[in-house]
């Protein structure tokens, strides 16, 4: 294998902002140097479809897709998506995941027909994916998004626990300033807010099952 | 990457996806005109285009589809400026019978046509491989790998377009177009715009009988010298090893095949092809010359490998060559590492360092019970609320749906599941023009204005003209919405916010003849659904517009205005759980309270179009007023 190489594999429902967070790591890379490269979705599924980006950081691999079972990381923003993927991941690699959940509308529909019927939840999805790794963190994203006063900066919180993680070498500084080009001008200091409250979250749970910065 | 990107002088390194690349090279290359209709996966190359058009001096439009694109600079090159068009691979369908007539008759400025496959059919309607297309019509194609090479290839082609007259095509597929990554950009060095005065002779691009035969023999003698250049050409890299395997691949195909060998730890030669017509005979033949085994990667048909089995008979006839026709590769489908690694273990007889099967198998007993997340119409989407009118409107009543491209096509999907046929952009009226023939059945045909201005006009005046009993329903959102809500005909913009004159529906309808029309606004679900009923019952041809602004493009335009969206959200007291608000509307932002059972409302989802409010028979949903749910 490549010498350095770390594969996120990053997935959601449409509109939760999943190019911006894939083109932000991206901005980071190129602004330290660091070749980075990605496979995205873009078109058809607009708002609520599933969206995958592959991510792919290192001198070695061609490919924007990466293979079954190469993800270092599996970064979900919604945890229905972080299951729907889970080949993508290796075994024993990460999963850091929001603990949002957007019911499929058809899973709504079938709740019509069957009174006892339950959504599948965070706790199945966790339980599903204990069978792979036992790195597994969930985060509740937009919880932490409302407090800093927008919603849609769930995905710089996943970004923000992210970057704690020490096998991701991207520098935090590159980071910040990816975020700074990327965001609208006017919603930098809650993105940079997110972004630290983030990072606050994985310490305080991703940081007991995976090594993370110091 | 953003606008900066594409406007700020290099040299410097930039993350960028590969269709802004294509537009960073264009824009180096000084081009002047720039004509597209958006197509997925080459939307970004026209958004792209169109968020820098003032930044430059160029002429750019979104024209009402890719034919007219490429004939706008087919006209713009002829006159010597370079221009640029881009379109998916169907989108070259529409386009082909100017493309086989422009090959004949050249042009004079660079002309560069981007045509994009979509190898899976991720938003298209097959899997057509648009590289025959070159092959057919005499025109070069170069197949780049990643945005990098995307950038250079797309600079060389309009110098390459000049030098031999001709429009020069780069074939890409979605995994290259929406492939991001490092583009090391140059100088940025335009020229001002300026007016060209008409240099040719009569009849320089007149192409027919005579002249026709003519520019034949001129195109078959200008692709000898091209495949000579190509021989030596930078595209196309030869590693060698000592192995006496090789690997030719192209396109998305060679990055697959190069993760593929690292997998593998295997050193095959590789020959990685860049120009994929002409394709450089000689290169190909001392390349196979001393192998024993060929593995050739590409997607879709077998279009490299059956021209490098002819090639390697004559060169290599003992060559064991593997691919399509071995039934290693599949001719449908993207590849990704995997596969390619899955079918060289195959061939040579490895061990494959990890267990695909096992990780498939695992996952695929992981995932038993996990609701699909089908592509939906997003939350306020006006589609929704037509489809629901119509459902109703027609309940009781057998009848057949024509449907077409665009979001509205989604219907077919769980779980709504209506529509009955999708062919291509326009067909609705045609085939619904067969069915009122052939069946029984009340026959409705449904389009979207995009699409309608696209290739529906001939559809509605063959209708009219024949008086057939069709209703037709049009979709008017305002906007080309499943491609990222361009403007189109009926807009008053276009490319880069440039006014245009909107194309005003009822006067087209009225001007065609159709006497028979009904406009309804389906946030507006009673009075929608009771005159379209209406509408519906009576002989065809007749026509329904149901206008409603996309709800993408109208939260956009309420966000410039500084207008907040207001949810709406579910009485619980009064909620009788009649889920009228959940059956057959489908509604993203609707969900069931797992404990309660009665539906609530995602205050981040909900668009407020307030359409569920109007269905449910309590009254018990309504807009928020800081409550909330």
């Amino acid at each position: 294998m490549a010498a350095r190489e770390f594969s996120i594999y990053m997935c959601g429902v449409g509109g939760q902002g999943l190019v911006l967070l894939s083109n932000a790591i991206g901005s980071a890379c190129a602004r330290a140097g660091i070749r980075a490269l990605t496979g995205e979705q873009h078109g058809l599924s607009q708002r609520s479809g599933s969206i995958n980006i592959h991510m792919r950081i290192g001198d070695g691999v061609r490919s924007p897709l990466i293979p079954i079972g190469g993800a270092s990381v599996l970064l979900a923003l919604e945890a229905l998506e972080a299951l729907r993927y889970v080949e993508y991941l290796r075994d024993g690699g990460i999963v850091l995941m929001n603990t949002r959940i957007q019911h499929p509308v058809g899973e709504t529909a079938a709740h019509i027909k069957d009174k006892k019927a339950r959504y599948f939840s965070v706790a199945d999805v966790k339980d599903r994916l204990s069978k792979v790794t036992d790195k597994i963190s969930a985060i509740d994203a937009l919880d932490i998004a409302r407090s800093v006063g927008n919603p849609l900066t769930e995905n710089i919180v996943m970004l923000g626990a992210l970057s704690t993680i020490e096998d991701f070498w991207i520098p935090e500084g590159a980071l910040i300033e990816a975020i700074k080009e990327s965001v609208p001008k006017k919603a930098v200091d809650v993105n940079l807010k997110a972004f630290k409250l983030g990072q606050g979250a994985a310490h305080s749970d991703l940081c007991n099952v995976v090594k993370c910065r110091e | 990457m953003g606008i900066l990107d594409l406007t700020k002088d290099g040299p410097s390194k930039v993350f960028m996806l590969c269709n802004e690349a294509i537009v960073r090279g264009a824009v180096e290359a000084d081009v002047k005109v720039i004509a597209a209709y958006p197509g997925s996966p080459t939307s970004e190359i026209l958004d792209s285009f169109s968020s820098i058009a003032t930044h430059f001096d160029c002429r750019m439009e979104i024209s009402s589809n890719e034919k007219v694109a490429l004939e706008t600079c087919a006209g713009a090159s002829m006159a010597g400026m370079r221009s640029i068009t881009s379109m998916k691979s169907v989108g070259l369908n529409v386009a082909s019978d100017s493309f086989f007539s422009l090959s004949y008759t050249g042009v004079k400025g660079g002309m560069v046509m981007v045509v994009a496959d979509d190898p899976q059919a991720h938003s298209s309607q097959t899997e057509q491989d648009g590289r025959p297309y070159a092959s057919n019509a005499y025109v070069p194609m170069l197949s780049p790998s990643d945005p990098d090479e995307a950038y250079r290839m797309t600079k060389a082609a309009f110098a390459m377009s000049e030098k031999y007259g001709v429009p020069v095509l780069l074939h890409t597929s979605t995994r290259v177009n929406h492939q991001s990554g490092m583009v090391q950009t140059g100088r940025l060095t335009r020229t001002p715009f300026r007016k060209l005065n008409w240099d040719h002779p009569p009849g320089r691009f007149v192409t027919i009988a005579d002249s026709a035969r003519k520019f034949k023999a001129e195109m078959l003698e200008r692709t000898k010298r091209m495949e000579g250049d190509f021989e030596t050409s930078e595209f196309n890299l030869v590693t060698d090893t000592d192995s006496d395997m090789g690997v030719v691949a192209s396109g998305a195909g060679y990055n697959y095949a190069f993760d593929a060998i690292d997998i593998l730890g295997i050193r095959p030669a590789l020959l990685k092809l860049g120009t994929t017509y002409p394709m450089p005979k000689k290169l190909i033949a001392d390349f196979v010359s001393d192998l024993s085994t060929l593995v050739v990667v590409e997607e879709l048909s077998p279009y490299l490998e059956t021209h490098i089995t002819a090639i390697a008979k004559d060169a290599n006839p003992k060559l064991k060559i593997f691919g399509k026709a071995s039934g290693h590769l599949s001719e449908s489908l993207e590849y990704n590492p995997n596969i390619v690694a899955v079918a060289f273990a195959k061939i040579l007889g490895l061990k494959l360092p990890v267990d695909y099967e096992k990780i498939t198998r695992r996952a695929k007993e992981l995932k038993r019970g996990l609701p699909d997340r089908w592509p939906t119409f997003c939350s306020g989407c006006p589609h929704r609320a037509t489809l629901h009118a119509l459902r109703q409107a027609m309940k009781g009543r057998k009848h057949v749906l024509a449907t077409d491209i665009g979001c509205y096509s989604m219907s077919f999907l769980p779980p709504v599941e209506y529509g009955d046929s999708l062919l291509s952009m326009g067909a609705c009226m045609g085939v619904a023009a067969g069915l009122q023939y052939a069946i029984n059945e009340k026959v409705i045909a449904m389009i979207g204005d995009s699409t309608f201005y696209h290739a529906g006009l001939p559809g509605l005046v063959n209708a009219i003209h024949h008086g057939d009993d069709i209703t037709l329903i049009i979709l008017d959102n305002e906007v080309t919405a499943m491609t990222g809500q361009q403007p189109n005909p009926g807009s008053d913009t276009t490319a880069g916010q440039k006014p245009a004159k909107p194309m005003v529906l009822e006067n087209v309808l009225n001007g065609f003849g159709v006497d028979d029309l009904t406009v309804v606004d389906p946030y507006d679900i009673e009075d929608a659904t009771a005159r379209m009923k209406e509408a519906l019952s009576r002989k065809g041809p007749n026509v329904i517009i149901s206008r409603r602004a996309c709800a993408l493009y109208s939260d956009r335009n309420k966000r410039r205005r500084g207008e907040s969206i207001i949810h709406s959200a579910v009485d619980k007291d009064s909620c009788k759980m009649p889920y009228a608000c959940v059956r057959e509307f489908n509604c993203p932002a609707i969900y069931i309270d797992d404990d309660s059972r009665k539906t609530r409302i995602s205050e981040e989802l909900c668009d407020g179009c307030g359409v569920c409010g109007r269905i449910c028979p309590f009254g018990s949903i309504h807009q928020a007023n800081g409550g909330g749910n």
